[in-house]
C-alpha cells in the first residue's frame, strides 16, 4: 500500500545476482518497488528478502550493502565531488580517512579524476551521474540499484555509463538492479528482466528466453506482396506486412515449407527469409501492445510523463512518522 | 633520411672551441654525414691530457678533463651498482591495449562499515564542522560572517566587565558585573539581542537546513543509506542548537566565569549566584530549543532557504509587534501569549526570579510554549516523514 493506493500487489519474484532490468511504463511501481527494496515502505502483507536480510525488520542491514544511484539530482552544488563522495562514504558508516581514499579511488574509476576537486554545480549531467555512481559504489555494495542512470547522458557520456556499469557487474563482480526506459542500455548491462505494470509483475526471465517466446520469420518478397500476404492469411499465417517485407509467427518447422508453397503458388518471389532476430524494444512493445498501450516506442514512455505528485506514506511505515 | 642529422658544425661552430682545446689529430675525424653514433664514439676516443690542470674542479671532478661525465652522474645517479640494480617500474596490465590512458579498474572493498551512532556524527560534523573548514556543509559567507559578529556582540558584557576591572572603574565593574538583570538580558533581553542578533543568527541558520535537501535531492543520500528520518531530524536539530548554544549559552558561561575570574570572587560568590547563573542558563536552554524547533519547522515546509528565514524573522518579531500593538489598545497582556520571544521572556522572568513585566500568570506563557515546540516538532517529523528517496 502507499497512502491511499495499492502500488504493488500480488508480486511474487525472485531476482538472482547479476544484471536486472526492471522495466514498466510510469506509475506501473517501479520507484515503490524500489523503495521496499530499500526497506523504507513497510509491507501491509507479504514477505521479503534482500541479501539475505528481511525487508520488515532489517531495512538498515539492506541499505548498508545496497548502492542506490536516484534518477534526479541528488547531490550538494557547492561541494566539489571528492568531498560530497566521501560525505557519502560516512553516511554508510565509513572512517572519514577510509571514506576520503575510497572517494578517490571510486571518482577515478567513474571517470572523475582530475575533475574531482571542482565544484558539483559547475559539472556536465554526464559529470553528475558520474558522481552520484562514485556515491553509489563507494563502500563497494553488494546490490547496485540504478534508476535511469543514463537519463540526459548524450552519446559517449551514455557509452561510458554503460562500460562502466557492465565492468561492475563483469569485473566487479557485483548485482544491478535497473531502472530504465530505454531499451538498447538495459540490453547492454542487463541478462534478465523484471516487467511490471499496475503494480503487478507481467514478466521475468532472462531476456534471450523471453524473446523466444514469439519467434518470427521475416520474408521479403518481390513482385506481389499483396498476393502474398493475401495467400498467407488465407492459410492462416496472420502476417504483419510493411512494404515488401513481411513478418509471420513460426509455428514450427514446416513454417518455412509452407511460406516457399504459397510463395510458389502466388507467383512471388522471395528474396530472403530468415528467422527474425527481436530486440528487447520489440518484447517490451509486444508486450506493452497486448496491454492495451499504443505506444510506438519506449520513448514515447519518456515523453509523456505523468504530473509528479508527492504523496505522504502512511503512517505505520518504518522510519516514517516518529 | 641523413641529411636530417645534424652535424657537429651545426652544434658547435669552431669558433666555439677553446683554445686550449686537447689536441685531435688522432683522432679520425668522423664524416659530417656520420650518424649519431659516430658522434659519440668521438668522445669515447679522447686521449686523457698528460698535464692535469690543478685548479680545475667541475661537478665534483677535480684536476680532470671536464667531460661532462659528473654532470651526467649528478643527473642520473652515480653510476656506481646500476649495472645490478632492477628498477621499479609501472607494471601495465596484459588487459591494456597500445594507446590505453585511462584503465577502468573496479577495485573492491572489505572494511567494515560503522555503527549507527558513528554514522549520526557524520551528519552532526558536517553541519557544525562546515562553518570552519572545507569539505563539510558550504555555509555561505555571510552566515559565517553574521555569526562571527553576534559571538564578538554577545560577549559585549564580559569585554566591559574586563575593562572595568582592569580601569579600576567601578561604575562599569557595577553596571557590568553579575546580577539577576544582566544575567536575564544577556539571554532574553529584547533590545538588543533579541531584536537583531539571536533571531538572525536562527534564520541564517536554519534557512537551508532542511529545505535545501528537499530542493537539491539530497534526502536521497541519507534515506537510501542506513539513517533513519528520526536519527536525521535529530542530528539537524542537534546541529542547530549546538550552533545556537555557542552564541547563547557559551558567551553565558563565559560571562559568568569571567566575572568569577576577573573580579577574583571566591566560594560565597559562587553560591550566591550560582543558582541565578543556573537559572539564566535554563532559560537560554529553553530560547534555544524554541527557537531550533519553530526554525525547522519552517525549514521543513519549504524547498528553498529565503521562506524560512524570513518567516523566522516575521514570526519572532511580528508576532511581539502585534501584541504590543493589541495590547497599547486593550491593556490586556494576555495577547502576548501568541509571541514566543513574550512566552520565553515571561518564563525566564520566573526562573531568574524577577518582577514580572507581564500581568497573566507565567504557567499561561509555560503552556503556551510548550504548545508551540509540540506543534513545531510535529511540523517537523511529519515534514521529514516526507521527504522522498525517489522522484518528489
Amino acid at each position: 500500500m502507499y497512502g491511499p493506493h495499492v502500488a504493488l500487489d500480488g508480486m511474487s519474484l525472485k531476482i538472482n545476482s547479476g544484471a536486472t532490468a526492471l522495466l514498466g511504463p510510469n506509475g506501473a511501481g517501479k520507484s515503490t518497488m524500489i523503495k521496499t527494496l530499500l526497506g523504507l515502505i513497510q509491507l501491509t502483507s507479504g514477505e521479503g528478502e534482500v541479501l539475505g536480510y528481511n525487508i520488515r525488520t532489517e531495512g538498515d542491514s539492506i541499505r548498508q550493502r545496497i548502492g542506490y544511484m536516484p534518477e534526479y539530482d541528488c547531490l550538494t552544488p557547492e561541494m566539489n565531488a571528492v568531498h560530497q563522495v566521501k560525505y557519502c562514504g560516512e553516511l554508510t558508516g565509513m572512517n572519514t580517512n577510509i571514506a576520503m581514499q575510497r572517494a578517490h579511488e571510486v571518482l577515478e574509476y567513474v571517470g572523475l579524476r582530475d575533475q574531482r576537486y571542482r565544484e558539483i554545480s559547475s559539472f556536465s549531467t554526464g559529470m553528475m551521474q558520474a558522481t552520484k555512481l562514485a556515491c553509489a559504489i563507494i563502500h563497494d555494495p553488494e546490490l547496485l540499484i540504478c534508476d535511469e542512470p543514463t537519463n540526459g547522458l548524450d552519446t559517449k557520456a551514455r557509452g561510458f555509463m554503460l562500460d562502466t556499469l557492465f565492468q561492475v557487474v563483469k569485473q566487479g563482480d557485483r548485482s544491478i538492479l535497473m531502472c530504465s526506459h530505454l531499451m538498447d542500455d538495459v540490453e547492454k548491462i542487463c541478462d534478465r528482466i523484471v516487467m511490471i505494470h499496475k503494480g503487478k509483475l507481467i514478466a521475468q526471465g532472462k531476456i534471450e528466453d523471453l524473446k523466444a517466446i514469439d519467434r518470427e520469420i521475416e520474408i521479403w518478397v518481390w513482385g506481389g506482396a499483396s498476393r502474398m500476404e493475401a495467400a498467407m492469411k488465407d492459410a492462416g499465417l496472420k502476417p504483419r506486412r510493411t512494404g515488401r517485407v513481411m513478418r509471420v509467427v513460426r509455428q514450427d518447422e514446416t513454417t518455412y515449407d509452407l511460406v516457399l508453397e504459397l510463395a510458389a503458388k502466388a507467383k512471388v518471389q522471395i528474396r530472403r527469409m530468415e528467422d527474425y532476430e527481436p530486440s528487447l524494444e520489440d518484447l517490451f512493445l509486444v508486450i506493452m501492445d497486448r496491454l492495451g498501450y499504443g505506444v510506438k516506442s519506449s520513448a514515447d514512455l519518456l515523453q509523456s510523463q505523468p504530473p509528479t505528485t508527492s504523496v505522504a506514506p502512511p503512517p505505520s511505515q518504518p522510519g516514517g512518522h516518529f | 633520411m641523413e641529411d636530417d642529422i645534424p652535424s657537429v658544425d651545426d652544434l658547435f661552430p669552431d669558433d666555439d672551441f677553446p683554445p686550449s682545446k686537447p689536441s685531435t689529430e688522432s683522432i679520425p675525424e668522423p664524416d659530417v654525414e656520420d650518424d649519431i653514433e659516430s658522434l659519440m664514439s668521438v668522445e669515447q676516443a679522447l686521449p686523457q691530457p698528460e698535464i692535469l690542470p690543478a685548479d680545475a674542479e667541475f661537478m665534483g671532478e677535480k684536476g680532470g678533463v671536464v667531460t661532462g661525465r659528473g654532470r651526467m652522474e649528478a643527473a642520473f645517479g652515480t653510476g656506481d651498482g646500476d649495472e645490478t640494480a632492477t628498477a621499479q617500474v609501472a607494471q601495465v596490465s596484459s588487459e591494456v591495449q597500445t594507446g590505453t590512458i585511462f584503465h577502468q579498474v573496479y577495485r573492491p572493498w572489505r572494511g567494515e562499515l560503522n555503527s549507527r551512532w558513528v554514522r549520526n556524527w557524520a551528519i552532526l560534523r558536517y553541519h557544525i564542522y562546515g562553518l570552519f573548514s572545507k569539505g563539510h556543509k558550504p555555509w555561505p559567507v555571510m552566515t559565517k560572517l553574521v555569526l562571527f559578529g553576534v559571538l564578538i556582540t554577545s560577549i559585549g558584557d564580559l569585554l566591559m566587565l574586563t575593562v572595568g576591572a582592569a580601569t579600576g572603574v567601578e561604575a562599569i565593574e557595577r553596571l557590568a558585573g553579575i546580577s539577576r538583570g544582566n544575567l536575564y538580558g544577556h539571554v532574553l533581553s529584547f533590545w538588543f539581542r533579541n531584536a537583531c542578533t539571536y533571531p538572525i543568527v536562527t534564520a541564517l541558520i536554519i534557512g537551508g537546513m532542511i529545505s535545501e535537501d528537499r530542493r537539491n535531492g539530497t534526502s536521497a543520500l541519507y534515506f537510501s543509506r542506513p539513517i533513519n528520518r528520526r536519527d536525521y531530524a535529530a542530528m539537524k536539530f542537534l546541529s542547530v542548537a549546538i550552533i545556537l548554544s555557542v552564541v547563547v549559552l557559551f558567551t553565558l558561561s563565559a560571562y559568568y566565569l569571567g566575572a568569577i575570574l576577573v573580579g577574583g570572587e571566591g566560594w560565597s560568590y559562587v553560591m550566591d549566584t550560582g543558582l541565578l547563573f543556573l537559572g539564566a542558563f535554563a532559560a537560554g536552554t529553553l530560547l534555544v530549543f524554541t527557537y531550533t524547533s519553530i526554525g525547522l519547522a519552517l525549514s521543513s515546509v519549504s524547498s528553498g532557504k529565503f521562506f524560512p528565514a524570513v518567516a523566522f524573522i516575521g514570526l519572532i518579531l511580528g508576532t511581539k509587534m502585534v501584541a504590543f500593538l493589541i495590547w497599547a489598545l486593550f491593556d490586556s497582556s494576555a495577547i502576548y501569549l501568541i509571541s514566543p520571544y513574550d512566552n520565553l521572556a515571561h518564563v525566564g522572568q520566573w526562573m531568574l526570579g524577577l518582577n514580572h513585566t507581564y500581568e497573566h500568570p507565567a504557567s499561561w506563557s509555560l503552556v503556551m510554549l510548550i504548545t508551540m515546540n509540540a506543534v513545531s516538532l510535529y511540523i517537523l517529523s511529519a515534514r521529514v516523514s516526507s521527504l522522498e528517496v525517489t522522484r518528489e
